[in-house]
């Protein structure tokens, strides 16, 4: 009874939704959006808390409103961490940032490593000698001549 | 290769700092813990904006009375079926210097104040949106119900799950008498 009257007004809510030049896509809103509850997007969450959020999002697409106005009124109620990716903007913008910074530093090292490696033995430096010191030579060969 | 030696050792304090920071910044588990020993313990700290009204309302400012603290959610099955005893508690106790706080979390505000509506809830009610409070309280889902003595002290029982009205008169008697 229940999946009736919420299939009744998801279909009442898309009526006028359908109405709008360019309506928000409820399905790539349930992507960007989390279940503060569940810690998943709302798309892999079914909890009640989740639901509801939903519902909110087809009542806002309904009032033909933006996706950024979407997202803007679900951040000015929870805060960013509502958002499956970090904002590009603000303290947010460390999380793309930091990793970037990461790699670049990590490649900087290796790259840095490598040329110190191979600086270490110029082309014409004499190939390292094998070569045994006399003394060892001679305690070989008397071992090797027990034999 | 000095530089990547000095940055390598930057990065490894800087984690060690993170660390120590997370460990330092770790809650306990919460009053709740306490309570359910017997203990009597400070009420923590709860400062939210007001769910039914603008502004804001703090604990602090209903020192001196018992109160009466129900976290609760729109979605939560138990808290609509808890709903009426504690809004018919709270009338019963209003003249006796006992404040009723309801605490919505981890909601939207329009199926909040919905849900206020549609259950007569007429007692002040705060929103925490992320839940911010569950830890220091020791809250490990909805519905959960504390009280508080005069002295600001959060004393047992403390309610887990749906709070029947006989309950709720018994902790409210306790509190009175603490």
């Amino acid at each position: 009874m229940r999946l009736l009257a919420a299939a009744v007004a998801a279909l009442a809510l898309a009526a006028p939704a359908a109405a709008c030049v360019h309506p928000a896509s409820q399905s790539k809103l349930e992507a960007e959006l989390v279940c503060l509850q569940c810690h998943t997007t709302l798309d892999e969450s079914s909890s009640p808390f989740a639901n509801q959020m939903k519902a909110d999002v087809a009542r806002q697409i309904a009032l033909c409103r933006s996706e950024r106005q979407i997202l803007d009124s679900m951040v000015a109620q929870f805060g960013p961490t509502v958002l499956s990716t970090p904002q590009t903007h603000g303290f947010d913008l460390l999380a793309w940032i930091l990793p970037l910074g990461g790699a670049l530093l990590g490649a900087a090292a290796l790259a840095a490593g490598a040329w110190h490696w191979s600086r270490r033995r110029g082309p014409d430096d004499p190939p390292p000698s094998h070569a045994l010191d006399p003394a060892d030579e001679r305690l070989v060969d008397e071992e090797l001549a027990r034999f | 290769m000095r530089i990547v030696r000095i940055v390598t050792a930057a990065g490894v304090l800087a984690l060690l700092g993170l660390l120590v920071w997370s460990v330092a910044h770790r809650h306990g588990p919460g009053v709740a813990v306490a309570v359910d020993r017997g203990e009597r313990v400070p009420a923590p700290k709860l400062d939210l904006p007001r769910l039914d009204a603008p502004g804001r309302l703090s604990l602090a400012s209903l020192r001196g009375k018992v109160v009466v603290v129900n976290f609760w959610q729109s979605s939560c099955v138990p808290c609509k079926q808890e709903a009426k005893a504690l809004a018919a508690a709270s009338a019963h106790w209003r003249t006796r210097d006992v404040v009723f706080v309801g605490v919505d979390s981890l909601d939207l505000k329009s199926t909040g104040r919905a849900y206020m509506k549609h259950y007569d809830v007429e007692y002040p009610n705060v929103r925490d949106a992320l839940g911010s409070t569950y830890p220091n309280w020791g809250v490990t889902g909805t519905p959960e119900t504390f009280f508080i003595d005069r002295r600001g002290r959060v004393v047992p029982p403390h309610i887990i799950g749906q709070a029947s009205r006989q309950r709720l008169d018994e902790g409210i008697r306790r509190a009175l008498r603490s």
